[in-house]
Formats: structure tokens, C-alpha cells, sequence
């Protein structure tokens, strides 16, 4: 039977959610989230009536720190003050890489610079971004995301970021790996085409796009959409009973779809 | 010492009716004179020629050039001086928009005269002061309703005394990125830079030649557009940088001294 993950950085579908859990489908949430630790996280999420725990949670931080720690690395951070700690356990004196998250106001032009300077000045720099969004949506509007900073100190430096989170396929796999679910066994629930869609669907996975948070009615423009994400699968509701092998949650889907007055996009 | 002339010289015959002279580092460096080079400038005026003098700038209005250069003994007239700021200014004149002006507080007085409220183009100038999340925010989110992206230049990096700092090349490749379009750069080595620069002078740009000390932006850039360029060997010109561009400078000379020579002996044309 098929397994779910659901990205939930955004809108809470929250009726599909419980449906879900109490159902024989596995979830576990796939976040580009790196302005809090997992912890702040999952609370912000239980407070909005999530029965959701830390262990359910793929977020890019703990990713990085096993990257960090696998190859000796010692980072200078460019990060949210509130996702410091998730870095805690990691050696971080005299830096010999850079790690960049969604730091919203501390992407200040000191920061950036101190972060510039560490990076040219090593013989092999070393650039991991948490992330590679453009941008997301606040309440008070779309603000710069970590990929538009990661881009500037790509320039600057004239070398390439790693990117830890999503759309990496390492990090898809590594959520698959912890449900122990083939990618085919598996979909994608997001609002960002590029991070959410197009990311999953480049492991293997399906993908359903949400036209709620960053979604644009338009594609952003820019080189870097492949042409994979013009096929998002289809959401029939034939078709998806049978992929995800379940009429409960189907049915689920479009309630919510009702309920919010949105449309899960096809 | 030998001087490099090349080939493609012989098949461009126009004689020459523009200089184009870069300033930092190849009439001054930081706060002296090249050298010898305030008589080579009096020398090349008495020739038939309009002088230009073209640098990057982001945070130094004409007049503050005007004034740094007369202090140093040259003899220049601010309708003389053409930076990127101009470039810029031009181009908002042209595409008729009013920008939110990402620039340093010093250059405002070359943006005299264009309305900036209720903005709708974005121009990003060395502004350390303005690269801030708030800023940055406020300009991505015009771009992305359509205003276009106008980059006084690229540069990723400069010297400061206290180590290297970053350029707006940085800030304008996120702008880039998190709205899918592309700036308009108007600074060297942008062609359009160089011909903004002879609009106005009447002649063409195989009438003309650069003098100047960056291989890449002030040489390269300049025959990209179609004029001759001179490589000087001071400023920040570093062994065998003539090697890096292709086709390589006309001619790479020793000083602004030297070059303005070469053109009073080899380029002005037949004489009555």
C-alpha cells in the first residue's frame, strides 16, 4: 500500500492529516524549515492541532550536521539565531566551511561579508546551503529565501553550494530511507514547484502541488526548471485511489479541497 | 620595449577622432597622478580629438571626480566625464521609469532631476548601507511585479585597507535568482557602456580607442564594441594580462604617457 509524505511547511491540511494517521499510510513531514529548531517546529504545529513528534520530521539542519561531521568540517554559520541550536553538538571553531540558512534579518551585509571573507580566504571553500529557495510567504508579503543569498556568495566566490534540504535528492531519500518506503511507493505533498514538485519527482516519487503559500499562478521564470516539472501526475480521483490504494483518503483530499476553498492542483 | 600591434590594425583604417580614458589607474592611482601624465593629456588635446574620460563608479558623482582630478593638475570639464552612474541615468531616462535607487548616499547628485517615488525599476549600485534583508526585500519585491533590475556593474569584490569586501555583483545575482530575470548592466564591460559614452561626440566606435588599466573591463570591453583598445601596465594591470583576451589589446604600452604618443604619432590620419 502506499506511503505518504507531506510537506507542511505552509498551509495545514489538518482534516487529510488525522485521516491520514489514523489510516495504514506512513507520513513523515519533508521541511526546508531552518528558521527554528525541530523542536520550536513541531510545537508551532501542535499548537495548531497537529498531533505531530520530532521523529516524524526531515529537516535540513540535522542533515547538515551528519554531512559536517562525516568529513571533519567546521562551519562559520549564516543562520536564523533560532535554529543555532540544532548545531550545538558541532566543533565550530576557526571555521573551514560555510553553512547558509534562511537567516531572514541577519542576512545583513557584515554577515555576509564575514561569511564572503571566510570562504575566499580557504584553499578549498566549502559552501552548504540549507535550502535553495527563491523566496517564501510571510504574512507581511514574499521575502528573499536562502537560495537568493547562496547565489550571491556563489558569485562571489566563484564556486558551487552544496545543497542540503530540499530539492537534494539525498534528502528525499534520506525521509524514505527512515519510513523504509520505495520512492514509488510514495507522494509528495507541497506548494513549491521547484523545492517540493520537482524534487520528488526527480527521486522517483509523485508529487501533488497545493496552489496555497508560494504558489503562483505563473511559473516564475529563470534556467533552472527543468522540463520534469510540466508532468505533475494527475489527480484523478479514479487514478489516485489507485495509486494511493486508499477511497478513505481520497475522499479525504477532496474535502479538503472543499473545505479550504483551494484546489489540490493537477 | 617591445609593443604588441595587433593584426587586425591594418584593416581598420578610420582615423581617429575619440579617446576614451579611464581614470583609476590609469591617470591616477588612489591619490597621486600617473606619472608625466597631465602634460600627455594637454599634449593629446592639441590634437583633433574629443576626449572622454569613462570609470565604474557607484559612489562618486561627477562632480566629486571633477574635483579629485583637478586637484591632481588635470585640466577636465565635467560634460568630459561619463560613468556608470550616467549610464544608468540615461537608460532610466530612456525606459522612462522612476527607481528605487540602490546607491550610495554620494552618488544621489547624479540622479538630480529623476522621480523616485512610487518606484517602479530598481538600480543597484555599491551600497553596503542599502543591502540589508529589509531593502533587499523591498527591491526583490518590485522586481518580481515587473520593474526591471538595472546593475550599475558586477563587480563580486573590492579591496578595502582592511581585506576584501563584496561587490553589488553578489546582491544583483540574488536578485536574479529569486526573480527569474536578468539585470541590465550598464557599467564596463557592457558594450552599451561604451557606446553611451560617444553618444554625443559624433563619431563611431571604430573612430575611437580606450585607454585603460583593466584588460578585461576597460580594454576587452571596448573592442567588444568595436573601438581599438590600449592596455596600460599600471593600476592594477598584472604581468601578462594582455594574454587573457582575445582578440588581444591593438596595443599594450607602458603609461597613459606612452599610449597617448603612440596615437599622436600612428593614428590621426593623413595629415594636409
Amino acid at each position: 500500500c502506499a506511503q505518504l509524505l507531506i510537506c507542511v511547511k505552509l498551509t495545514p491540511l489538518l482534516l487529510l492529516y488525522n485521516r491520514i494517521k489514523a489510516s495504514s499510510l506512513k507520513l513523515r513531514f519533508c521541511t526546508n524549515e531552518t528558521q527554528a529548531t525541530r523542536e520550536k517546529f513541531v510545537k508551532k504545529l501542535q499548537g495548531l492541532g497537529f498531533d505531530i513528534s520530532v521523529d516524524e520530521v526531515t529537516a535540513p539542519a540535522p542533515a547538515a550536521c551528519r554531512v559536517l561531521k562525516e568529513r571533519n568540517l567546521r562551519p562559520h554559520l549564516l543562520v536564523h539565531n533560532d535554529v543555532v541550536p540544532e548545531f550545538a553538538e558541532i566543533d565550530k571553531a576557526n571555521p573551514n566551511c560555510v553553512v547558509i540558512g534562511d537567516a531572514a534579518d541577519n542576512f545583513s551585509y557584515a554577515n555576509l561579508n564575514e561569511a564572503f571573507r571566510i570562504l575566499i580566504g580557504l584553499e578549498n571553500p566549502v559552501l552548504i546551503s540549507l535550502g535553495r529557495g527563491r523566496y517564501y510567504k510571510e504574512t507581511d508579503g514574499l521575502k528573499l529565501d536562502v537560495g537568493a543569498y547562496m547565489k550571491a556568495l556563489e558569485y562571489a566566490c566563484d564556486i558551487q553550494a552544496e545543497v542540503v534540504g530540499k530539492p537534494a535528492k539525498m534528502f528525499f531519500e534520506s525521509a524514505l530511507a527512515e519510513l523504509g518506503v520505495q520512492p514509488q511507493q510514495a507522494i509528495m505533498i507541497g506548494d513549491d514547484i521547484v523545492n517540493d514538485v520537482g524534487g520528488a519527482q526527480q527521486c522517483g516519487m509523485r508529487a501533488l502541488q497545493v496552489r496555497t503559500g508560494k504558489y503562483r499562478s505563473f511559473p516564475v521564470g529563470g534556467t533552472d526548471l527543468p522540463s520534469v516539472y510540466t508532468s505533475i501526475c494527475c489527480l484523478n480521483k479514479h487514478l489516485l485511489v489507485q495509486q494511493l490504494g486508499s477511497n478513505q483518503v481520497v475522499d479525504d483530499i477532496f474535502i479538503c479541497k472543499k473545505h479550504f476553498g483551494k484546489t489540490l492542483c493537477m | 620595449m617591445a609593443q604588441q600591434i595587433c593584426l587586425w590594425r591594418m584593416a581598420a583604417r578610420r582615423a581617429l577622432k575619440a579617446v576614451l580614458v579611464d581614470l583609476s589607474g590609469t591617470l591616477h592611482v588612489e591619490d597621486s597622478a600617473v606619472p608625466g601624465a597631465q602634460e600627455a593629456l594637454k599634449r593629446l588635446r592639441g590634437a583633433p580629438v574629443t576626449v572622454r574620460f569613462v570609470t565604474n563608479t557607484t559612489k562618486e558623482c561627477k562632480r566629486d571626480l571633477l574635483e579629485r582630478l583637478t586637484k591632481l593638475g588635470f585640466d577636465i570639464a565635467e560634460n568630459e566625464i561619463f560613468t556608470s552612474l550616467t549610464a544608468a541615468r540615461n537608460l532610466l531616462e530612456q525606459k522612462q521609469v522612476r527607481p528605487l535607487l540602490l546607491v550610495d548616499d554620494k552618488a544621489l547628485p547624479d540622479f538630480t532631476g529623476i522621480a523616485t517615488h512610487d518606484p517602479n525599476a530598481v538600480v543597484v549600485g555599491l551600497a553596503p548601507e542599502h543591502f540589508n534583508y529589509e531593502m533587499m526585500n523591498k527591491a526583490f519585491r518590485l522586481i518580481l511585479d515587473g520593474a526591471p533590475l538595472i546593475a550599475i556593474h558586477k563587480a563580486r569584490y573590492f579591496k578595502k585597507k582592511n581585506g576584501l569586501a563584496l561587490g553589488p555583483g553578489p546582491f544583483v545575482t540574488g536578485l536574479e535568482y529569486a526573480t527569474g530575470t536578468e539585470a541590465t548592466v550598464v557599467g564596463k564591460p557592457e558594450k552599451t557602456f561604451f557606446l553611451e559614452a560617444l553618444r554625443g561626440t559624433d563619431c563611431a566606435p571604430e573612430e575611437a580607442v580606450m585607454i585603460g588599466d583593466d584588460c578585461r573591463d576597460d580594454v576587452g570591453g571596448a573592442q567588444n564594441a568595436g573601438m581599438r583598445g590600449i592596455l596600460v601596465r599600471t593600476g592594477k594591470y598584472r604581468p601578462a594580462d594582455e594574454d587573457k583576451i582575445n582578440p588581444a589589446p591593438y596595443l599594450t604600452c607602458e603609461n597613459f604617457p606612452e599610449a597617448v604618443e603612440h596615437i599622436l604619432e600612428h593614428l590621426l590620419g593623413e595629415r594636409e
